[in-house]
Order: structure tokens, then C-alpha cells, then sequence
């Protein structure tokens, strides 16, 4: 008996097809990846299958039972990790998964096996409240929450967006302890090598099922989505031409604590004109606070900085002048249009108007965006969203654009446009400052540093860094880094 | 069981973690049943006077005299001509003048009260005042009692309109707040997919502002027993039990927000709109509803603090029996069943 | 010149919002066009049933004057005081009148008679009123001579010769439309781009915090003209009650409370983690300087402490303000006090606000 059978299932939003069509299966005990770009409907795919929509056309059954009359038997036999899950932010660490073990009818001690390797992370600050936590030790918590239970079907939306990649690895090798229990999961995730980990993935695109196969089979088929080729690495030469490039940002033993806990403790570091500088961590290195404190949002606990010539503790309202900067969090706002957005930050910047109009056509026309000049930046697909920001973040031709995970949770494809943005941007003399959990997108950097607990563990070129620990690639040299962490939190 | 119970402890630290609403929670009924009690009142005091007369003599001034004496009128001027006094009282110097003939002296006649009538019960109260202070009106016809309140405290007539207010505000604000923000969170629908009953979730979100509404509904009787010495004459019982009628009334209502509001700003503004401002206005909390145009009366008859209020006014400060309150109690039990049954109807125990 | 791009932001997003727009155009309206007729507290519709022990011709042409009263709703006869008084527990009765048993022997022969009123007073300002309106219908029967001397104090009531409550209420709601519309859309402000996370963006670039704060206030500035514009026409339109001291004076006090209410909004906004509490701090604030305003009850009733607040509520400064002019026809000298104070609570409200943004920690 298969563990799931969705025939036909069909589902819309007044005029909006999210789910046309769909049809598939899941065996007892598989891991089933469902795969696709943002708004490809894999949400409402989700919500289906957990009984909490109801599909308008189409038979769903899950450890067969029918999700439209048997809700009730399907609710006591799944778990459900939905994609914008956030915990309790005013309940502790350990208070959220105390509540989340009961409410499953188990107890955190009998669960604690299968999270072990995630939970004992964030452990020692059980009593801290999850909303004083970093974005990634958040999903962290979330994914302890969602796994101390043991269902017989895991629905998991994206669970490890925004989430280092040893912790990524980690939370892989739970799900394959759960495979053995024989638990059927669902999963869904813009990484590819957590789409190679899944037995069979279905992609999904504007609401179809485009194909559903092996790993291999599906990423071959779809090579151009999921695996465009690589960005020419040309870069590093065109910046060795400049004789003797200036430094645009200078770091000596900077350090920023909050109490006794030093979330950034005594990093150094210089940044040239014109680089690419790969900033990576795990979750809770220190990365956004040390980024924090570059941007003039923090002010630093001890040691210097000077970020485009200004000193990044007293004249941190200069600094703005000349940099950009693009957040974790979408940074533009949903209720304006493209071209409202565009004028605004180039407003804030002093541009004037003639300037601003010319601009913002030239920028439209360059991103293939002039159609949707006046579109409301909501309605825009989250990869848009993402290069339209990047584009206005150096907008006005800044010295340094700071990026904090400018592409968590964007599909392939749009990775690598983005990524020819920030050339574009790198090649016009504009530093990029740019942090991510991607390992492919660490390779395109000209120079990576990695943090581990506060501090600067390496740094180097993704060549140097490979020679010098001896692994084939960034991967591989970020979790061996990764992995000497004593602890785990900003 | 032992999920119901982690549940309510849950809902209980997100009120208990919330400092500032918990601050406000608290400070509201104490700091409004001070102001009730002490600060808001009708009384004629301290009302500034000016005389105006053209010969202050030995007549006028006995008037005068007897009107600065009582504690009701200051006596701020004396000018000469009426047009003089219309001008202080125009530049807010003043209330009231107090005009003298010229011929005051000789046949006791010809005064005349100017007023400002912009506040037209201070006015007539005035005038009232004014007259009787004048007349020395001691040897009256009439013999006036003032039943259930004799000092005429307006605290008397507020405590039972705050209780009403406050009840339904944390019940049913808080509760169709706190149910959309796990929707907006996200978390709605990991509680959904759980093997815990949709009516569990409701129910042990609910217990929590319950006690919430308990413990605020102690403070206030207690602070109108013993700080503002309300005299509570009525059974304690028949109130509590109204209340709790009233509570899970108010529940049922927030409940019904929550299925409608979509996100927390929504919930917000629906409560306030739709609980909030026709409850202050049309519940007879603060204006009397026999003042009211007919068609205001009709929508203040749907409006269920009205009734509670009512009941509360009588039971707690007339000292009535059950019986004469049975046909608000009544109106509240139906309204009661009214609103849960539809709020359980409602209920979705999907997304959608 | 940044100034010009924030407040063009900050009027799309209030134009692109789903529910704003409505609540600036019809809230004003709701608020002028139903609130006189409820915030009346005219004391009327008095209900009074009478006790009649003499049964007389006299005592039934007292009660014939009480009938005649359009003051009071005659509920009837009861046989006896305690019947009266069950009549005032079940509501059907406010006031009672008990005719004593000797009341026509004692009027022939000259000597006063004594009647008794007894007012529920859980209302206390309806039972006074009351009991003081049916004193007086009992005394011009009971004794002339009383009566006579009463009629020689004449009453000129100024301003307001009709004692409409309308007239009097309606500057007054100037005052709660601002601060609803003035002080808690803002209030929601600052707080909203915290949760959508659009304000760190705003950290990182080089706006001054005068210029995003200032950016935020003037559009609710704008709004305030609008709506008191609104409001004086409605308050003509369909009250036919205009303002009596110059408009511009007006339109002066409804800008300064619009700065208070706005930079109050902001602030709060400024120091709050999550909208509910926002609104909720809001209200509180709102709630204490409404009651203690002046505006349902005289300021100078209350007890000294309360009445102490009020120099430092602006609500009570514009209250007062509005309505010498408005009402009264007061002119600049009559309320530059109020204006002073006004402006200066403003001002330091709007800096408050400015500080009490952080652009970095």
C-alpha cells in the first residue's frame, strides 16, 4: 500500500491556479523530495495532503485515509512543518519543545534520540527565549519541534532555509535514522544536494507536475533550472589589473559582546575595492552582528574599523552615505510599486529627479523589468524580489554593498542571475560583502573568510582554502571548519 | 488531559511574558476606577462668579456675600455693566455674572443670571444653585430624598459600566488576538495538523483570559468596596454568576473575530471598532439611552454590555433581588447561546 | 530635499492600503453625523409615578401640573411609597412623589405642606435634575410667595440660548477625531515597519532621523486639515451649527493638537515590540487624558490632584481653546494661553519622538 496517493488534485485562488492536475505517489517508508521554484504551489500541495485545505478537484489519501472525510485519522498520524513555521517567541528553548513534544503526546526525554544531533546544538541555551534567537538557530528549534514527534508521514516545507550547511547535513542524516523507523517523509527544498538525499522528487512548476523521477533523472532532465552552468570566474584577473587597489573596509580587533557572551570576539580583517568578500559562518558565528557593526547599525563593544575611510564607530552616519546594504529579511516595501521603491532609496540618497526617472529606465530595462515598472513589489516572485533589492541596494553607485544572505530559500536558476548581478556590480569597482549558506556561490567569491564561535578560523581564496585543508571543495572545507565549533549561537 | 493542561500553561506565559500589556491589563481598571471614583464628577464647585452692579450697597452686598460664603461660587470680579461681565466670561475669566438692578435695594427684584450655556447641564445646575443660594430657599415644600446615592457619586453609577467595558475588552480583544497571531505566525497550522481536537485548542486558549477576566473583575469589586465605598448591597452570588454569563459571552464574541480576521491589525481594529466604540457610546455606560434618537436605541438594544450593565447597576447598587433582573439575565443567556452556537459553527478547523 | 521622497512613501502606502483610505474618509463622517445624537446627556424622559395619600382636589391638581410637565413621563398612581419604590427597582420609575395626607387641610389653612420626592440616584446627575425639576413644579404650586421670588431672577443663558447639547459636544469631538485619527494610525507606524522589517533597511541608509520622523508626521498633519475640514462642514451641514470665533483660529488648535497626537503616536510607536501593545498603551494614554479632559465634565469639579493634570493634558488645553472659540467667539486673546501651551507640549512631544528613534544601538 502506498503511504500517499494524490489523483487529479486541482486548487484555486479565485483566479489563480496554485494546483493543476496533480497526480502522484508515495511509497511506505520513502523519502519523496517535492521540488519547484517559489510559487509553484507546493505550499497548498502541503496543506492538502495535511487536511487543511480542502482540494476543489481530485482524491488525496494519505496512510490511506481520505483527507476530506477522514481528518481526524489523518491528523493524529502526521507531522507538519510548514514553510513560515516560527515558534513561541516569548516561550524558552526548551519550553517550545516541551509544549510541541506533549502536544504530540510524547515527552521531550522520549523523543530526544531523534533530535539529538540538532537539539544538543542549541541545548545549553534552553532558556533563553526563542526569539532572542539568530534566524538559523530558530529553524533549528523549529526542526527539533517538528522531529521529536514520530509520525508516520513528515510533511516538511523547506525546513532548512537559511540553515548552515553542517547543521543542513546533520538534519539529513535524522530524516535517514527516521527512513529506517520506516516514516514516510515529504520534503521540499531549494538545495540540490538535499534533492540528491530524497529517493524520488516530483517538480513542480506553476502548479503541474512537470516530472517526477530520481534525483539524477529529474536535475538531468531539468539541467538548465536546476543546474545552469557556472558563472566564468574571470573576475580575480580584472582585479589584479588595478595596480595596487586601496582597502575599502578594515577591521582590527573588533569585538562585540552582549554581557559575558562575546557573539563577535577580536576579528581583523581587510576588504579590497572591488572584491568579492565571501563572508560565511554557522548559524551563530557572529555573522550578522559583525555585519551589524560595518553598517553603523551596532555600535562595537572594543577594537576598530574603518569602512569606506570612516570610522565605523564615530562616524557611522557617514559610512551610510556610501554603502548599501540588503538584508535577510526582504528589504523592499511590499505596498509600493518597482519603480516607487527604486525612487525612494535613490530619494534617500540624494539623487534628483531627471537623474532618478533616467536611471530607474536604464535599471528596468537592463533586469528585462520595464513591463513591470508599476507592479507592487508584493505581487513579485520572491527571485525577483531579490535582484530588484540587490539592484537597489547599489543603486546609488555605492563603495560597498553588504549582503546578508541575499538568496535563502531562491531556486537555482535565479541564484545564478543574481550572481551575474553581483559581477556586474563587483566589475564596476563596487566591494561586495556578501554572506551565504550556499557552498557553490562560496566558490564564486574572491576571497572567503570563515567564522567559527566570533572568530576568523580562515581566510583565503576558495583555491588557498581547498589546498590548504586538503578537501575537494568549499563544502567540504566549510564543514570541516564548522564542525570544531564549541558552541553555537549569536 | 495532560496536552490540555500544557496547553493553557502555554497560553498562560504569553500573557504573563507580555510586561507591558500585563502593565496595562492591570493599570487600566485600577487607574480608570480612580478616575471614576474621585476625579470625574458634576458637582457645582469653585464655579467663578462675576457681580455686576452700578451701587454695591448694604443689599447687594448680603447677596453677595451669602454667594461667595457657599462653597458652590467664587467670587472673581465685580464689574459695572453686563457687556463688561459678557466679556469676561467670553475670555473663559469666568462662568456666570450675577446681575443687580439699580433698584435691587428697594423692591428685592431685578436679578438676572448671565450664563454661559455652553455646557447646558452645568448651566441649569447653576441657575439652580444660583437661585436657591439667593433666595435662601431653606424653608422648601419639598423634602428630597436621594435613593441608593445619596452623596451622588458618579462612581457609583461607572463601576458597573467599567466592569462591562473591561470584561468584554480582555475577553474578547485578547482572545481574538491571540488565536489570529498563531494564524499569522504560522503556528495555527501545526496545531491544526495535530492530534489535539480543534475545540481543545479554542477552549485552552479561552481558560487562560478567563481567570485573566476573574481576577480583574476581584479587583474591581474589591476597589469599589473598599477604596471608593461603593456599598456592594446586592448578592454576591447573583453577580458573580452574571458575570461568568457575561465572560463567556464576551469569549464567544472574540472567538467570532478571530474566524473573521485574517491578521493581528485586522482582529485590532475590528475589536475597537466593532466592541470597543459602541460600547463606550451606545451601552449607557456614559450617555443615558432613553436620550438617544429611537433608531440608536434599537442598535444600543443588540449591544450586550447594555444589558449587563443594567443588571450589574441594579443588582450591585439598588440592592435588587434576582427577580427584578431576570429579563436582562435572560437577554444575556440567549445572546449567550446565540453567539457561541455561531462561533462553534463557524469555527474552522481548516485553513480556508 | 530627501524629505519630498519619504512623505511621497509614506501617502503611497497609505493609498495602497486596503482599509486606511476608507477609515480617514468615513470615520470623521461616522463619528459627526452619530455621535452628537448619542453623546446628549440631556436629562429627559424623567419617569414619575405619584404616591397620593390626600386624594383631594388640591393634591390631584398637583398631580394634574406634573402630567402637564414636558419634562416628566407620568407612569401613574401607586397606592403606597413601598409599591413606588418596587416601581423604581423594576425601572419603571425614576423619581416619586408622595402627597402627604394632610396636604389640602394644611394648604387652606395656609400652613406649608410637606411633600416628599425620593430619586434613584445611581445616576446622580439624572436624580438631582430631576428631583431639582419636580421641586420646582411642587413649590410654584405650594407656595406662591417662593414662586414669585423665583420669578424675579431672570436667566440669560449666553452662547448657547437653547441649551443644545449638540453645540456644546461638537467642538469637542474635533478633539476625539484628531486624537483617533492623529495619534493611533501613527501609533501603528513605526511599529508596522518594525514587524515587516523594512525599518533596518531605513537604519542603513544616511536619512537624518528629523527627516524620516518629520516625514511621517506631516502626511497625518495633512489628514487632520482634511478631516476637521470635514467635520466643520458636516457640523454646518447637518446641524446647521457653525463656528462663532474666526475659523482660522480653528484650524491653528487643530494643527497644534495634530502635532501632540501625531508625535505622541510616533513615540509610543518608537519604544513598542508588537502592534497589540502599541494600541494597547495607546489606549491607556488616550483613555486617562479623554476623562480627565474636560470634556464630558467641568475640569474645575474635580478634586485639586485632577484638576493638576490638567496643565499638562493638551487635551484639556484644546477642549477649552475649541470651544471659546467655537461656542463662545472667544479671538486669539482669549486662548493664546491655551495655543502657548499647546505648542510647547507639541514641540516637546515631537522631539521626544525624533530621539526616541534609534537609528543605531
Amino acid at each position: 500500500m502506498n503511504a500517499i496517493e494524490v489523483n487529479n488534485v486541482s486548487k484555486s485562488y479565485g483566479a489563480v491556479k496554485a494546483l493543476d492536475d496533480v497526480s502522484f505517489t508515495v511509497g511506505k517508508g520513502e523519502v519523496f523530495g517535492l521540488i519547484g521554484p517559489d510559487g509553484a504551489g507546493k505550499t497548498s500541495m502541503y496543506r492538502i495532503l495535511c487536511t487543511l485545505l480542502l482540494p476543489d478537484a481530485g482524491t488525496v489519501t494519505v496512510d490511506g485515509f481520505d483527507a476530506v472525510r477522514q481528518m481526524t485519522d489523518i491528523r493524529r498520524r502526521v507531522g507538519y512543518m510548514p514553510g513560515k513555521f516560527s515558534l513561541y517567541e516569548d516561550l524558552t528553548v526548551e519550553e517550545n519543545l516541551q509544549f510541541f513534544a506533549t502536544l504530540f503526546g510524547t515527552t521531550v526525554e522520549e523523543g530526544y534520540d531523534s533530535i539529538k544531533a540538532i537539539y544538543s546544538q542549541i541545548e545549553r541555551f534552553k532558556d533563553r527565549r526563542a526569539g532572542a534567537l539568530s534566524g538559523g538557530m530558530k529553524q533549528k528549534l523549529a526542526l527539533s519541534c517538528a522531529l521529536v514527534h514520530s509520525p508516520s508521514v513528515l510533511f516538511l516545507d523547506e525546513p532548512t532555509t537559511g540553515v548552515d550547511p553542517v547543521s543542513r547535513k546533520e538534519f539529513w542524516e535524522m530524516l535517514g535514522n527516521l527512513k529506517e523507523r520506516n516514516i514516510t517523509i515529504v520534503a521540499s527544498t531549494p538545495y540540490l544536494d538535499e534533492v540528491r538525499r530524497c529517493e524520488r522528487v516530483a517538480f513542480l512548476d506553476q502548479g503541474r507536475i512537470r516530472g517526477i523521477g530520481t534525483p539524477d533523472e529529474i536535475l538531468t532532465r531539468f539541467a538548465d533550472v536546476f543546474n545552469p552552468p557556472g558563472i566564468q570566474h574571470d573576475h580575480a584577473e580584472t582585479l589584479s589589473q588595478h595596480s595596487e587597489p586601496e582597502n575599502v573596509i578594515e577591521v582590527e580587533h573588533l569585538v562585540k559582546a552582549f554581557g559575558s557572551f562575546h557573539a563577535v570576539d577580536d576579528i581583523s580583517f581587510t576588504v579590497k575595492r572591488g572584491e568579492i568578500f565571501g563572508f560565511l559562518g554557522a548559524n551563530g558565528a557572529g555573522k550578522t552582528t559583525a555585519m551589524h557593526m560595518l553598517t553603523g547599525l551596532n555600535q562595537p563593544t572594543s577594537g576598530t574599523g574603518r569602512v569606506v575611510g570612516y570610522d565605523i564607530r564615530t562616524e557611522h552616519e557617514q559610512i551610510k552615505k556610501h554603502i548599501g546594504y540588503m538584508s535577510q529579511r526582504f528589504s523592499l516595501y511590499e505596498d509600493l510599486t518597482v519603480a516607487e521603491n527604486i525612487r525612494l532609496f535613490a530619494g534617500i540618497y540624494g539623487m534628483d529627479d531627471k537623474e532618478i526617472a533616467r536611471k530607474t529606465d536604464e535599471l528596468l530595462a537592463r533586469l528585462r523589468f520595464a513591463d513591470h515598472k508599476d507592479t507592487l513589489v508584493a505581487s513579485l516572485p520572491l527571485g525577483w524580489k531579490q535582484k530588484l533589492a540587490f539592484s537597489v541596494s547599489i543603486f546609488h553607485e555605492p563603495g560597498v554593498v553588504f549582503l546578508d544572505e541575499p538568496t535563502g530559500g531562491v531556486d537555482p536558476a535565479t541564484r545564478r542571475q543574481f550572481w551575474e548581478l553581483i559581477y556586474e556590480a563587483a566589475g564596476r569597482g563596487i566591494t561586495v560583502f556578501v554572506t551565504t549558506h550556499y557552498m557553490d556561490e562560496a566558490e564564486y567569491c574572491d576571497r572567503i573568510s570563515i567564522m567559527v564561535d566570533g572568530k576568523i578560523k580562515a581566510m583565503g581564496t576558495p583555491d588557498e582554502l581547498k589546498r590548504k585543508y586538503n578537501q575537494p571543495d568549499m563544502d567540504h572545507v566549510f564543514t570541516y571548519l564548522a564542525r570544531q565549533a564549541t558552541r553555537s549561537s549569536d | 488531559m495532560k496536552q490540555f493542561i500544557s496547553f493553557v500553561i502555554k497560553e498562560g506565559k504569553h500573557i504573563l511574558r507580555d510586561k507591558r500589556t500585563m502593565l496595562i491589563l492591570f493599570g487600566m481598571p485600577l487607574v480608570l476606577m480612580l478616575i471614576f471614583g474621585f476625579a470625574i464628577t458634576t458637582d457645582v464647585k469653585n464655579v467663578r462668579t462675576v457681580v455686576v452692579t452700578s451701587s454695591m450697597d448694604h443689599l447687594t452686598q448680603q447677596a453677595v456675600d451669602r454667594l461667595a460664603a457657599s462653597e458652590y461660587f467664587t467670587i472673581t470680579q465685580v464689574v459695572a455693566t453686563p457687556r463688561d461681565a459678557e466679556r469676561v466670561i467670553r475670555s473663559q475669566k469666568a462662568d456666570m455674572a450675577i446681575v443687580f438692578g439699580p433698584d435691587f435695594a428697594s423692591k428685592r427684584s431685578g436679578v438676572q443670571l448671565i450664563v454661559d450655556g455652553a455646557d447646558p447641564n452645568m448651566a441649569q445646575q447653576w441657575t439652580n444653585y444660583a437661585t436657591a443660594v439667593m433666595l435662601n430657599a431653606d424653608a422648601s415644600a419639598v423634602n428630597t430624598k436621594m435613593l441608593f446615592n445619596p452623596q451622588l457619586k458618579s462612581a457609583y453609577n461607572f463601576v458597573p459600566a467599567i466592569m462591562g467595558m473591561l470584561l468584554m475588552l480582555v475577553c474578547a480583544m485578547m482572545t481574538s488576538i491571540s488565536i489570529v497571531r498563531e494564524k499569522e505566525k504560522g503556528t495555527m497550522e501545526v496545531l491544526l495538523v495535530s492530534p489535539v481536537k480543534p475545540l481543545m485548542i479554542i477552549i485552552a486558549k479561552a481558560i487562560p483570559y478567563l481567570v485573566l477576566a476573574f481576577v480583574i473583575l476581584v479587583i474591581i469589586l474589591l476597589m469599589a468596596r473598599f477604596v471608593l465605598g461603593v456599598p456592594l448591597v446586592g448578592s454576591l452570588f447573583w453577580i458573580v454568576v452574571i458575570s461568568v454569563i457575561y465572560i463567556l459571552l464576551a469569549l464567544s464574541l472574540g472567538l467570532l473575530i478571530s474566524n473573521v480576521a485574517k491578521t493581528q491589525l485586522v482582529a485590532l481594529l475590528l475589536s475597537a471598532m466593532v466592541l470597543l466604540v459602541p460600547i463606550v457610546m451606545l451601552s449607557g455606560m456614559l450617555f443615558p439611552v432613553e436620550s438617544m434618537p429611537r433608531v440608536l436605541q434599537w442598535i444600543s438594544a443588540i449591544i450586550p454590555p447594555r444589558y449587563y450593565i443594567e443588571a450589574m447597576r441594579k443588582l450591585m447598587i439598588m440592592g435588587v433581588g434576582i427577580k427584578e433582573v431576570a429579563r436582562e439575565v435572560l437577554i444575556l443567556v440567549g445572546m449567550l447561546a446565540l453567539l457561541m452556537a455561531l462561533a462553534l459553527a463557524k469555527f474552522n478547523k481548516r485553513l480556508e | 530635499m530627501t524629505l519630498k521622497y519619504l512623505i511621497q512613501k509614506e501617502f503611497t502606502q497609505i493609498r495602497r492600503n486596503a482599509f486606511l483610505p476608507k477609515l480617514i474618509v468615513v470615520f470623521p463622517i461616522m463619528i459627526m453625523c452619530v455621535m452628537p445624537w448619542v453623546m446628549n446627556m440631556e436629562v429627559k424622559n424623567i419617569k414619575v409615578t405619584v404616591v397620593d395619600n390626600d386624594r383631594s382636589t388640591l393634591s390631584q391638581q398637583l398631580v394634574h401640573s406634573i402630567e402637564a410637565s414636558n419634562y416628566f413621563i407620568f407612569k401613574g398612581q401607586q397606592p403606597t411609597y413601598r409599591a413606588a419604590l418596587q416601581g423604581i427597582e423594576q425601572s419603571r420609575a425614576d423619581v416619586v412623589m408622595v402627597i402627604p395626607q394632610d396636604y389640602s387641610r394644611d394648604m387652606t389653612l395656609g400652613n406649608q405642606p410637606q411633600v416628599f420626592i425620593a430619586a434613584n440616584a445611581v445616576n446622580g446627575t439624572k436624580g438631582a435634575m430631576g428631583g431639582a425639576y419636580l421641586t420646582q413644579i411642587v413649590t410654584a404650586r405650594v407656595s406662591p410667595d417662593l414662586a414669585t421670588m423665583q420669578s424675579h431672577v431672570s436667566t440669560l443663558f449666553l452662547y448657547n440660548k437653547n441649551l443644545n447639547f449638540k453645540l456644546f459636544m461638537i467642538p469637542a469631538l474635533f478633539a476625539i477625531v484628531m486624537m483617533l485619527m492623529t495619534g493611533f494610525l501613527p501609533a501603528l507606524n513605526i511599529v508596522g515597519e518594525k514587524e515587516a522589517g523594512t525599518i533596518e533597511q531605513i537604519n542603513v541608509t544616511p536619512v537624518s532621523k528629523w527627516a524620516f520622523i518629520l516625514a511621517k508626521l506631516i502626511p497625518y498633519w495633512i489628514i487632520a486639515l482634511f478631516v476637521i475640514t470635514v467635520c466643520l462642514l458636516l457640523a454646518w451641514a447637518v446641524y446647521g451649527i457653525t463656528c462663532v470665533g474666526p475659523l482660522a483660529l480653528i484650524y491653528l488648535l487643530v494643527m497644534l493638537l495634530a502635532l501632540f497626537w501625531s508625535s505622541f503616536g510616533l513615540m509610543i510607536s518608537n519604544y513598542s515590540d508588537t502592534m497589540q501593545q502599541a494600541i494597547f498603551v495607546m489606549w491607556f494614554f488616550v483613555v486617562m487624558m479623554l476623562l480627565l479632559s474636560g470634556l464630558f465634565t467641568p475640569t474645575r469639579s474635580m478634586p485639586s490632584w485632577a484638576y493638576a493634570t490638567t496643565y499638562v493634558n493638551p487635551m484639556s488645553y484644546f477642549i477649552e481653546a475649541v470651544r471659546t472659540v467655537f461656542i463662545r467667539g472667544g479671538g486669539f486673546s482669549a486662548i493664546w494661553h491655551q495655543l502657548l501651551a499647546l505648542l510647547c507640549i507639541g514641540s516637546i512631544m515631537a522631539t521626544w519622538a525624533v530621539f526616541s528613534y534609534k537609528k543605531n544601538s
